[in-house]
């Protein structure tokens, strides 16, 4: 069995730096923009804005740094015993490292980004480091109340920075719409756990665990509830509608975060909710997950294919992923879960990388997004042509790329539990998202460039993020669990981290 | 007959009135809004008397205040012209919402008949000394979270609504 947890006030050592964080950066902007010098050069906009970026990757990098160490050490740690709403265990650990190094590299991409359309404000950096706050929480919560808290932290940040570029329409609707929606999302989320309540007396997972009884309506139908609002957040079909046209008009950075970030807490609360609440083995569970796995694989592939848009083709195919990752929640084993860890973990890296070079990309004020305008980049741009056909290549799932670990890893995992007709899905609907990645390479390197490239060249965070998730994506294509850092002799199996971290799900 | 029954009675009566007062107004949106502060209001009054003053609070600052000024405010966005239905239509809608308000008061009833005998709740349960108290021991880490929240709000308000960030 899993041993007791143990209190520590070292729990709040992640969320403390994100918020605290936060209040500085909008301290620190309030001065800057105050005062007229700074070290001997005059404080420009820009300048705040770098200063400002880099104070959000100092703080983000302390709490990845005490992440990290919380999950060597392998304990589980709560704040309090009575009601622990939030807990520090291998398995948040494991989601919150990988949280906090997207915020880092959302932070690298989106200085220049945010430079040129003159928004590079302080706020931008605080609302997105209290976002990763509220995601931190929701991944460790142990309860409904800390879920719902963790969940509108994480998206309310969310709602203000996807309209951030308020000078455009577009933007200005993402945000309205997400915000209406995720509200939507949100109340239904919250009505289930009133009704779980109801049904069970308490809001703590293990207490509900104790108490649940599968047969009571009134419990069925507050889990399905929180299932639709859980749906919501990771954009499952038939809950996906928002995805498309929240992912177009946000600022790409922000679109980026959104598709990472947001998917992996809410996938992460999912399973901790399935797993430790309600039992992984509860079958009508898997025959809703089975569904919804099904629709968003096939939906989201085909609808990918006739997009125009390089920003609507990515949410498609966001969809079609979150389905490939409910096939792990299908199986409700351990091997499931940590497919689904790893998965997340890869996705993060490739999907951040393909809208890395739609930021690097983009013009002032005009983003490239139509799909034709990647035409002729390979001749114009050749460096970020290659990080971008390596991306589509890992997204589509071909062998060698960090791509085609996850989904093997998953279509392994699902066969050893008799499934079949997932992994076939998940097979035939990759082979359709051969189609509209590849077309990107191949406009890249087949077609004349339309225009010539109005900027040539890439500011210096865009290119270290791009660099890294480059790296990381190849490394874990060829070494998914030996890696090892050549010149540091560091080993990192990541397969083996996402299986260990959930074993703090399912006990050992 | 004692003074506490007495206001039972009165704060009830005062809850129907206002219900029906806010289905009565069907022409005058605003009359039908504050119909419905009657009706929270004097809910309010009935968890005072059952000794609840914190949820009395809530039911005043929430469902008196926050819903209704939401109510007021679409109405006042929205304008005085609404479209009339076709009287057709009319009579449909008309005849949907007494079927579903038959339904909701069926389901109670049947809901209430035959209800198990709850055990009654602690003593002071639902006083702002309970509530304080819960709040700021066992959901201590929430309070502080919910505080994250409120500053994220507001930090969000200032950027969307400042015309101009400097």
């Amino acid at each position: 069995m899993i041993a007791p947890p143990e209190i520590s006030p070292s729990v709040l050592a992640p969320i403390g730096f994100t918020a605290i964080g936060a209040m500085v950066i909008l301290v620190q902007d309030a001065l800057l923009t105050r005062g007229s010098s700074l070290l001997g050069r005059r404080v420009t906009p820009a300048y705040a804005g770098t200063l400002n970026a880099f104070t959000a990757m100092l703080f983000l990098s302390l709490a990845l740094y005490v992440t990290v160490v919380a999950f060597a050490s392998g304990d589980s740690l709560v704040f309090q015993l009575a009601n622990p709403v939030y807990q520090q265990d291998r398995f948040g650990s494991f989601a919150t490292a990988l949280l906090v190094v997207v915020g880092i590299l959302t932070c690298a991409l989106s200085v220049s980004y945010l430079s040129e359309l003159g928004i590079n404000h302080g706020a931008y950096y605080a609302l997105v480091l209290a976002s990763i706050t509220g995601a931190i929480f929701l991944v460790g919560a142990i309860d409904l109340l800390g879920v719902y808290v963790g969940l509108e932290l994480m998206t309310i940040p969310i709602y203000v920075l996807a309209g951030f570029d308020r000078a455009r329409l577009r933007s200005n609707e993402a945000a309205i719409k997400y915000f209406v929606i995720g509200s939507f999302a949100t109340a239904i989320l919250l009505y289930g756990m009133a009704l779980i309540y109801g049904a069970t007396g308490t809001t703590s997972f293990g207490a509900i665990r104790d108490a649940f009884d599968p047969t009571s309506p009134v419990a069925m139908l507050g889990v399905g509830l929180i299932l639709i609002g859980f749906a919501f957040k990771i954009a499952s079909v038939p809950f996906h509608q928002w995805a498309p046209d929240v992912y177009e008009g946000a600022p790409a950075p922000i679109t980026a975060y959104m598709s990472v970030a947001v998917k992996a807490a809410a996938f992460t609360a999912l399973l901790r909710f399935v797993a430790t609440a309600i039992g992984p083995e509860t079958e009508q569970l898997s025959d809703v997950f089975a569904a919804f796995a099904v629709l968003s694989m096939i939906v989201g592939n085909l609808m990918a294919v006739i997009q125009e848009n390089v920003k609507r083709m990515l949410a498609y195919s966001s969809i079609g992923h979150a389905g490939a990752l409910l096939i792990g929640l299908v199986t409700g084993s351990p091997g499931g879960y940590a497919a689904i860890a790893f998965y997340l973990v890869v996705y993060a890296f490739m999907n951040l990388g393909a809208f890395g070079v739609v930021i690097a990309l983009a013009r002032r004020g005009q983003e490239c997004e139509r799909v034709d305008d990647f035409a002729g980049l390979a001749r114009t741009r050749p460096g970020l042509a290659a990080a971008m056909t390596l991306f589509m290549l890992s997204l589509a799932g071909i062998p060698g790329t960090a791509g085609f670990m996850a989904k093997f890893n998953l279509i392994v995992v699902a066969i050893r539990a008799d499934m079949i007709w997932l992994p076939i899905t998940l097979v035939v609907t990759s082979v359709i998202s051969l189609f509209y990645y590849l077309r990107i390479p191949v406009l890249m390197t087949m077609r004349e460039p339309s225009e010539p490239p109005s900027r040539t060249g890439i500011a210096s965070g865009e290119a270290l993020a791009l660099c890294l998730c480059a790296a990381v994506v190849l490394f874990l294509g060829f070494f998914p669990n030996h890696g090892m850092l050549p010149w540091l002799g560091l080993e990192l199996p990541v397969l083996d981290w996402a299986s260990d971290s959930v074993t703090d799900l399912f006990g050992s | 007959m004692n003074f506490p029954t007495l206001l039972f009675y009165t704060f009830a009566l005062l809850v129907v009135a206002g219900a029906v007062g806010t289905i009565a107004n069907i022409r005058n949106t605003v009359a039908a809004a504050m119909s419905l502060v009657l009706t929270m209001v004097s809910l309010a009054g009935i968890y005072v008397l059952l000794g609840a003053h914190m949820i009395a609070v809530f039911q005043i600052m929430v469902y008196g205040g926050a819903i209704v000024v939401l109510f007021l405010f679409a109405v006042m966005l929205h304008g005085d012209e609404h479209e009339e239905l076709p009287p057709g239509r009319m009579r449909l809608v008309k005849a949907a919402s007494v079927l579903v308000a038959i339904c909701v008061m069926a389901g109670l009833v049947r809901a209430l008949v035959g209800f198990p005998e709850l055990p009654a709740a602690p003593v002071g349960f639902g006083r702002a000394r309970q509530v304080g108290i819960a709040l700021y021991s066992d959901y201590v880490l929430l309070v502080e979270m919910v505080s994250q929240v409120l500053l994220a709000a507001i930090v969000g308000a200032l950027v969307l609504a400042k015309r101009k960030i400097d």
